[in-house]
Order: structure tokens, then C-alpha cells, then sequence
């Protein structure tokens, strides 16, 4: 077996309760299973408890096989980036989180709850929500329809949030979501996003074809967002801003996980060898 | 009969065709599919009525809601989840789903046809009573018709309301313009879908039932008669219900009012077809002068490029390997087309048909496999090409003189490439559904107005053909159709290579592109319509002389529907696909009772939701599959341990995938969990240690080891010189790394 070697590596060890403490890092066993409540973090105190977790994940389209096995924790309230090139699987790990795709192989939880085989409409209502990286508004229902499908969904009929975040669509309201230059329609899917007051925000290339500019702004938005205490998850390529506003970060390279850790861990090699891959 | 008694008579038909309209358009409208089955389910749910009202004696008010409140949103219901949701779900082109309702088309027409047979039955009962009413004066106007039309009101106001501006209209309107992102939004798109399928279906068995006792009850008349009705919804532009509505009664009443004329001579006759037929010449005319549908989604509704088993063939040199298994196999299909001749003189005919049936496949691999263009009209050029082949050989063409059989045949075949070049001509433009519903209207009215008419098509004798003044025998008459086969083969061969090859499927996977590039777009489709035309028309004479007689039904409008369809299932660009589809069609119904070859080809269609590509691709796709699965279980993989991993650790015993010795036992519970980091590592922040430990903490209570990274395995391998300390992976080193190190 062949690949990078990483400064991080996380195991576990089999072993009875009692050795648990003597463990450098040890996680207190008295929680339930973590398949069973997402407590058993939150109960110590100091880690992060966990919003979801993907358990050796299989996923792919048709004959072929995308994920191959990811097993990620997303934690909560923070902000989560999935980094990679183009193929890594990062859009197919966040289709699958979203249900678009069913798993092949493995689970997925939800602060505990088993949601494998919700769909994507449950999953949507209950919170778990995507914005995908293409086509991510109604181009043949006006800005207002927009808003309005996704906020009455949601059971928050009020679209106004949204018009208070991004004052652009306000001007834009009757036009047509298809006729939108790509910036604005990227404010729009957000803007939907927003008004369905999701627990978790998933968000798939943010910065594809859009202005540096506007790029950032939208960065600076999902960051108040993040801060408001909602569980960011990022899909991207290698971008600053997405490093920046990460807690969190796991690097895909061909559909199976190469890193785990913060940015601060995440050094200049990684991006080089996963990079050079693409 | 003065002109208001007519308009009355024409406005039963004329709600009727409103309500089938209205059908059509709620269906589209909330799905994206246009819904050619309409025909097929009405027809197959006026015969379960009449089944329960004649047969088992029910009374019609118990039956009618049988049929309207449980059958047909049940068919719709069904057809959604099995046929409809799984195309929705991999976001399929519109015109997959054309093919997957086509299916359901000739499902129904085969059900209908192998239940209650093929015959006409006159005693459908009628829901409403057979009683009029007086209006002003002395007019006097059926309740039916008063009836029907209050339905057309009440279905209009309430889906008007309905569209308009409610929650409902909205979720309705953003599951069609993008299913899956209605579902990330929390919309129940499939519930949405499904109440449209429902309302479509119930509105269609609503159509048949109404249709049945004012016409013959007949599997193929009266779902013809159903389709006919789209001319309203192409005038609607596939979007608006009071325009559908307000055509459909114009149309029927128009209908009627021609009753009051009469013509002598061959402009009579026409006009006579003319008073049954406005419906199909509307739609014909509608679809050539209304300038855009308003078709839903990005308007990629003609890529029929999904519907492809392969791409373009190789144009470099191939392997010998490669060469040697293509002739290989090009020997074998010549053998078992050449077995028939070695067959019994009465199995040996039932083979005629499979080369002619063959040729009239390949045409339509032309057209749709190659230069990407829907035809749902090709019953229309085969059956050209019978008539004026049989014309020329009884002399009876024009005052040309008596022409042997073959060669007949084959001027007879090219004298249809004028036809085929004149109805190419709306093709340019059109792509997708419009030229789908042109090209079906095209051979409708070539059925209606030449083939079912006997100034044309009575008195024609077939005799056998004949070679140089010897007749030809039944194995000479079988090598005749091969050698015919054969130049077919020739013609797809390079149409199908080379330069001319490539610019066709430029055409048909990117037309916009392919002209961007210089391809003349136009000629090419106009070319690939004329020869298309040709090959079906010659495949046409060949049915005839076949079957020695020419029947109007062998190249009825349906007749295309099935053909297309079978042509798709076996993969549309794939001329060994046509033969076996020709090959197919004609053993089962050689071999099994009449219709069975109807229900196997819809069958076939309805499950290409599953297997896109047709069935030669999917057999490719299976076997590859299967022998993927096989390679996962005997073969080690980068992959399969993964898999492995998870199977075992999921159901609790766990084992190391390579079979290192992990200890049994070690589950998910009472796992103590660290973060390990190899020697000369950064330490990681405080918050990334956190991190580390709550996913260390969580896969190891889920049971998963996280030796399924691979970067951990690689470094595993990278320092397998370790402390040998984690227990089960013998090899890891141990470095527990102290907090603030």
C-alpha cells in the first residue's frame, strides 16, 4: 500500500474499559454508543460533539464506485471543509449526506439517529440541507417563487430574512432565477438555504465561476452563519478562503480520505500531493 | 340538420377531447412527460368497464367508480413509482421518458389485445343517460354532451385555482423545473409527481370511457383515436388549458359542420376522409404552423444520445484481437440469418418477415441511433413503399408500364426519397417532442388518407417475384431479402463510419456544437431522413411480398409506435440490435399467441428506466458487473478490503480485512481510543486534537476501525519498524503524543 504518509493518523485500540485510562487522549466509555446519541462526545465536556457521521461509506453512480469506504465525522457547530480536486468524490460525499445518492456500503447517523435510509425530503425538512454546485435554483420560477417554495417547506412562510441578508434580490424579485448573472444566483441558493433555517448547511464549490469578489463575500456570509451556531459543511477545491473559515478539514483524493485534522495541521505537502494527482 | 344541431352533436366529442387534453397537459405539466399512453389506458380502462357493466353485470354508477376511483389513479400511482420516478431520479432526457410512456403504450395495447382480442365490441355502455334535453327553440342537445362539459369547466376551474398561486401550484411548478432540488428543499416531489400522474391517468380512463359507446370499442381504434387528441394539446402549446380546451371544441364542432357538404370526385373522397379525420390533419397542421411547444426543462428534449449503446466507432487502427472477435461475430449473425433456408417450407415463411421487419429497424437506426431524430412515423414510409412497389409491378403507377417485381420493389423504395426529403423538411427545425408528434402525424394522415383508402390501396395483387423470367422459390425469395438486408447493412455501415459518421453523431449528441464546428447541419438531417425513408420503404415492400398480400394494418400509425419503441429497446444505434429486435418480435409471435411480441417489447421499454442503452447494453453492463462482483470476492482489491471491513466490523465480529490477526471480540463496546501520530509529526493544535479524538472516539464505538484510511495503512507500511504496541495491527507504531508536546 502506497500514498502520502501523513503527520496525523487516528486508531483505535481494542482494549477493556479499564485501559481506557491510561490512553493519552481517552474518551470515556460510559456514553452510549455513538450510534445511539450524540452525547457520547458532548458528555465530555471539552470535544466537540458530533453532527454526523459517515461509517465506511460506499457510494457511486451506476458501474462506478465514487466512495470507496469514508468513514468522516462532521462536528457540530462547526465549519467543515471537504477539500480535494475534481473527482476526489467530495460532491458525491456531500450528495450522500443529502440522500441524493443511496449508500452501497456503510451508514450514515445524525446526532445519533440511524438516517441512512431517510430521504432527501425528510432529510431537508428536518434541517439537512444542500446547496448543489450546479443548478442549485428553479431557473423557471421567479426570485420570489424561489424563496417562497423553499420557505414554506420549511414551515417559515416569511421570506424576508433573506431579503435582509442579500439586498440585491430584493430588486430582482419578479425576474425569472434563470435570468440571474451566476453571482446572483449563487445569493439566491444561499438565500433559499437561509430561510429554511437548516442545522446544517452544506454547500458544494461555493466559489465555482464566480468573481473573487463575490466569492468572498459569500465566504463572509457562511462565516456568520457558522457563528450563529449552524454546522457548515464546505466542499471546494484548495481555496484560502475555505481553509480560513474551516475548523475542520478532510482532504478526498479519489474518493477516499487522505487527511483529517485542522488547517493549522494541514501543511503544504498535502496540497501538493493530493494536487498533483488531479 | 341546420349548423347550430351540428355544432351540438360536435360538442360531446369535442369535451371529451378536451377532457383527454387536459389529461395530457396535467401530466406534462407536473412531470415533463408527454404522455403517449393516454390512448393506451383509456382504451384499457374502457374495457375493464365494460367488462364489469356487460360481463359480471354491476351496476354503472359502482362500476364507474371502480374504474375512475381506483383504477385509474391506480394505473397512474403504479406508473409513477415503477416506470416514471427511477427516470426522474437519474434526471433522464424528455425523450426517454416519450420512450418509457411508449412503453406503456404498447404494455396497455398488448394487455388489452391479449385479454379481450382484437375484435370490435359495440355494447360499451354509456355513464350518462342516452337522453336530450330541449334548448331554445327546437334544438335539442344530449345530456352527455351537457354533462362532459360541465366536467370540462369544473377539471379547469379547479386546476386553474390549483396552478395559480397556491403552495401547491408552486411545489408543482418547482418539481418540474428541477426535481431534485425541490427534494433538497424539502418538497415531497414524489407526492407531487404521483397526484399528477393520478389526475393525468383518471382523466384518461375519464376519456376512454366516455369515448367507447360513441365509437367501436377496439384496442387499436380507440387508442388511436385518444392520440388523435393531441393536436389540442400541441395548440396549447403543452402549457395553456383554456386554449386546449377552446381547440378541442372548435376542432369537433368544426368536425361536424363539415357534415354539411358534400363534393363529387376525388376532391369528395378526401373530403370525406376529412369529416372523420380533423383531429390528426389539426394536429398535423397545428405542429407545422404553431412556431415553439413550450417545452419544459432546458429544452434537450431530442437528445437521444442516452438511448445509445456505444459512441462512434474506432477510427484508428484496431487490435487484431479487436478485428478478429468483430468478424467473428459478423459470421456468426450471417449464419444464423442464413439457418431459415435449412427450415421447414412453413417456418421458412414465417422468416420472411424477419429480414423485412429487420430493414424497417434499421431505417429507424438511421434516424434515431445515428443522427439523433426522433420518428414515430416510419409505419408511414414502409407502407409507401409496399403501395408503389405493388402499384409498379400491377402497371398501375401513372401509366408507367409493368415492371418485374424486384426491380419494382426498388424504384418503388427510391421513389419514396422525394417523401422522405418533403417531411424532412419540418425536421430541421424541430428536435425532440415536436418532431416526434410531427413525425407520428405525418404517418397517420399518410394511413388515413392513402392507405385506408380504396382509390389507393384496393385491388392490388402481389405475384411472386420473379429473376430473369424464373420464379423465384420460398429459400430464392428468403436470399433475395438477405442480399436486400445486406445493402441495408452496407448503407448503415457508411453512414455509420468515417467522416460522414462522425458529423452524424456531432448532430445528434450536440447539434448547436456540430454546427459550431462547421458541420452543415441541415443537409445532414435532411440526408439522413431521405435515406432512412428509403431503407424503410424497401423494408416495406419486403413485408408485403412477404405476408403476399398489403395490409392497411401492417403500417398503421400504431404500427410505428411499437416499431420505434422495439427499436430503442435493443438499442438504438446498433444494427445487430435491429435484427435481433426483428428476430425477436417475430419468433414470439411465431411462437406464442398474438400480442405476446407487443407486451414483451413494452415490457422491455418500461425497464429502461433500469437499463439505459437499451438491452444490448445492459446485457454488456450485466456481465461486466457480474464479473466485477466475482473479481471483489476471489480477487484482493485497493477497494474490497473496505468492504470487507465494514461487513465485518458492522455485524460486531470483528477481524482485520487482511487478515492480520486482529483479536475476535474487540466490538464496538469498551474500546479505549488514541490518537497515534508517527515520530517527527507537528503537534496538533488543541482544537485539532479535540477533533481527533471525538472522531477516534465515534468510529470506534460504531465498530469501524480506522485502518480503513488508507493514508493510515500507508503509514503503516511506511513504519513498519515499529513499537509493535497497538495489538491488533502488529506493525503500528505506538507514539502517544502528550497534550502540549
Amino acid at each position: 500500500m502506497s500514498g502520502p504518509p501523513l503527520e496525523n493518523r487516528v486508531t483505535s485500540t481494542s482494549g477493556n474499559h479499564a485501559d481506557n485510562n491510561t490512553a493519552t487522549y481517552s474518551a470515556t466509555d460510559s456514553a452510549p454508543p455513538a450510534a445511539d446519541g450524540s452525547s457520547g462526545a458532548a458528555s465530555t465536556g471539552d470535544l466537540p460533539a458530533v453532527e454526523l457521521l459517515l461509517d465506511g461509506a460506499r457510494a457511486g453512480y451506476r458501474t462506478i464506485e465514487v466512495l470507496h469506504g469514508i468513514t468522516m465525522a462532521i462536528p457540530s457547530g462547526a465549519v467543515t471543509a471537504l477539500l480535494g480536486a475534481n473527482g476526489a468524490g467530495k460532491s458525491t460525499t456531500l450528495r450522500v449526506l443529502a440522500g441524493l445518492i443511496p449508500l452501497r456500503g456503510g451508514t450514515l447517523s445524525w446526532r445519533g439517529e440511524q438516517i441512512t435510509k431517510m430521504t432527501t425530503t425528510n432529510r431537508a425538512k428536518r434541517g439537512l440541507m444542500l446547496v448543489p454546485d450546479e443548478r442549485a435554483v428553479f431557473a423557471t420560477l421567479s426570485v420570489r417563487d424561489n424563496l417562497q417554495v423553499i420557505a414554506e417547506a420549511s414551515g417559515h412562510p416569511d421570506i424576508t430574512p433573506a431579503l435582509e441578508a442579500f439586498p440585491r434580490l430584493q430588486e430582482r424579485l419578479n425576474q425569472r432565477a434563470g435570468s440571474m448573472s451566476g453571482g446572483e444566483r449563487r445569493m439566491l441558493a444561499l438565500a433559499r438555504a437561509l430561510l429554511a433555517r437548516p442545522s446544517v448547511l452544506m454547500v458544494d464549490e461555493l466559489s465555482l465561476g464566480l468573481s473573487p469578489k463575490v466569492a468572498g463575500e459569500l465566504f463572509a456570509w457562511l462565516g456568520t452563519v457558522a457563528d450563529a451556531g449552524t454546522t457548515v459543511i464546505l466542499a471546494d477545491q484548495y481555496t484560502e478562503e475555505a481553509l480560513a473559515l474551516a475548523d475542520m478539514v478532510y482532504v478526498l483524493h479519489r474518493g477516499e480520505i487522505t487527511f483529517a485534522g485542522t488547517p493549522a495541521e494541514l501543511g503544504a505537502s498535502e496540497l501538493l500531493a493530493a494536487g498533483a494527482h488531479s | 340538420m341546420t349548423s347550430i344541431d351540428l355544432a351540438l352533436t360536435g360538442i360531446s366529442l369535442g369535451a371529451i377531447a378536451a377532457l383527454s387534453g387536459i389529461g395530457v397537459l396535467v401530466t406534462y405539466r407536473t412531470n415533463g412527460v408527454l404522455n403517449f399512453a393516454q390512448g393506451g389506458i383509456a382504451t384499457l380502462v374502457a374495457y375493464v368497464f365494460r367488462e364489469m357493466v356487460v360481463e359480471w353485470g354491476l351496476p354503472i354508477w359502482l362500476a364507474a367508480v371502480i374504474a375512475l376511483a381506483v383504477l385509474s389513479p391506480g394505473i397512474g400511482l403504479l406508473l409513477e413509482r415503477l416506470v416514471f420516478r427511477p427516470l426522474a431520479r437519474r434526471r433522464a432526457s424528455a425523450a426517454e421518458s416519450l420512450v418509457a410512456s411508449l412503453g406503456v403504450l404498447v404494455l396497455t395495447l398488448g394487455m388489452t389485445a391479449g385479454i379481450w382480442g382484437l375484435g370490435s365490441r359495440t355494447d360499451a355502455p354509456s355513464i350518462f343517460p342516452r337522453e336530450s334535453v330541449t334548448l331554445l327553440g327546437d334544438t335539442r342537445v344530449g345530456v352527455d354532451a351537457l354533462a362532459e362539459l360541465a366536467l370540462v369547466v369544473v377539471f379547469c376551474v379547479v386546476l386553474g385555482l390549483l396552478a395559480a398561486k397556491t403552495r401547491f401550484g408552486r411545489q408543482v411548478r418547482a418539481v418540474v423545473d428541477d426535481r431534485q432540488l425541490a427534494e433538497l428543499s424539502g418538497v415531497p416531489a414524489d407526492k407531487v409527481a404521483a397526484a399528477g400522474w393520478a389526475l393525468g391517468t383518471t382523466l384518461a380512463g375519464l376519456t376512454g370511457i366516455l369515448l367507447a359507446p360513441q365509437f367501436r370499442l377496439n384496442p387499436y381504434g380507440l387508442t388511436l383515436l385518444v392520440l388523435e387528441t393531441f393536436a389540442v394539446v400541441v395548440a396549447a402549446r403543452l402549457a395553456s388549458l383554456p386554449v386546449a380546451v377552446l381547440t378541442a371544441l372548435g376542432i369537433a364542432i368544426a368536425q361536424s359542420e363539415l357534415k354539411q357538404f358534400t363534393f363529387d370526385g376525388d376532391l369528395g373522397t378526401i373530403f370525406t376522409v376529412l369529416q372523420s379525420n380533423l383531429f390528426i390533419v389539426a394536429l398535423l397542421v397545428l405542429l407545422l404552423v404553431v412556431p415553439r411547444l413550450r417545452e419544459l426543462g432546458n429544452g434537450d428534449s431530442g437528445a437521444t444520445g442516452s438511448f445509445s449503446s456505444r459512441g462512434a466507432p474506432p477510427s484508428g487502427p484496431i487490435s487484431r484481437y479487436e478485428a478478429r472477435r468483430d468478424i467473428l461475430g459478423k459470421l456468426g449473425g450471417a449464419a444464423l440469418l442464413l439457418a431459415p433456408l435449412t427450415f421447414a417450407p412453413a417456418d421458412l415463411r414465417s422468416a420472411f418477415m424477419v429480414p423485412a421487419l429487420a430493414l424497417v429497424f434499421l431505417s429507424l437506426v438511421i434516424l434515431t441511433g445515428y443522427s439523433g431524430q426522433l420518428s414515430l412515423g416510419v409505419a408511414g414510409y414502409a407502407g409507401l413503399g409496399a403501395l408503389f412497389t405493388l402499384k409498379l409491378a400491377n402497371g398501375d403507377f401513372f401509366g408507367l408500364p409493368e415492371i418485374p417485381g424486384i426491380w419494382a420493389m426498388f424504384l418503388g423504395a427510391l421513389l419514396v426519397a422525394p417523401i422522405g426529403l418533403i417531411t424532412g423538411w419540418p425536421a430541421i427545425r424541430r428536435r425532440g417532442l415536436t418532431l416526434a408528434l410531427t413525425t407520428f402525424a405525418v404517418g397517420a394522415v399518410v394511413s388515413r388518407f392513402v392507405f385506408e383508402q380504396p382509390d389507393f390501396a384496393s385491388g392490388l395483387y402481389v405475384d411472386p417475384l420473379t429473376l430473369f423470367g424464373a420464379e423465384l422459390n420460398d429459400k430464392a425469395f428468403y436470399f433475395f431479402e438477405l442480399v436486400c438486408l445486406a445493402i441495408g447493412l452496407l448503407v448503415v455501415r457508411n453512414l455509420h463510419h468515417g467522416r460522414l459518421g462522425r458529423a452524424l453523431l456531432a448532430v445528434r449528441d450536440h447539434t448547436e456544437g456540430a454546427a459550431a464546428v462547421g458541420v452543415d447541419v441541415r443537409n445532414l438531417k435532411l440526408l439522413a431522413f431521405t435515406i432512412s425513408s428509403v431503407v424503410a420503404a424497401l423494408g416495406g415492400g419486403l413485408i408485403t411480398f412477404s405476408a403476399s398480400s398489403f395490409a392497411t394494418d401492417d403500417f398503421a400509425p400504431l404500427q410505428s409506435l411499437l416499431w420505434f419503441t422495439a427499436v430503442i429497446v435493443f438499442g438504438a444505434d446498433s444494427a445487430a440490435g435491429a435484427i435481433i429486435a426483428a428476430g425477436f418480435i417475430v419468433a414470439i409471435d411465431v411462437l406464442a399467441p398474438a400480442g405476446s411480441s407487443i407486451l414483451a417489447v413494452g415490457i422491455l421499454a418500461l425497464a429502461l428506466g433500469w437499463m439505459p442503452g437499451g438491452l444490448m447494453s445492459a446485457v454488456r453492463g450485466g456481465i461486466a458487473w457480474v464479473a466485477r462482483v466475482l473479481a471483489d470476492e476471489f480477487v484482493p482489491s485497493p477497494h474490497t478490503d473496505h468492504a470487507a471491513a465494514s461487513r465485518l466490523t458492522g455485524a460486531g465480529s470483528a477481524a482485520s480485512p487482511g487478515g492480520a490477526g486482529r483479536a475476535g471480540g474487540a466490538g464496538a463496546a469498551g474500546s479505549a481510543v488514541r490518537v497515534v501520530l508517527p515520530a517527527g509529526a507537528p503537534a496538533p493544535t488543541a482544537f485539532g486534537e479535540a477533533l481527533l479524538t471525538a472522531v477516534a472516539t465515534h468510529t470506534a464505538r460504531s465498530g469501524l476501525a480506522l485502518e480503513t484510511l488508507p493514508s493510515m495503512r500507508a503509514a503503516a507500511d511506511a513504519s513498519a519498524d515499529g513499537q509493535n504496541r497497538a495489538g491488533h495491527r502488529q506493525r503500528l507504531p505506538g507514539l502517544p503524543v502528550e497534550r502540549g508536546v
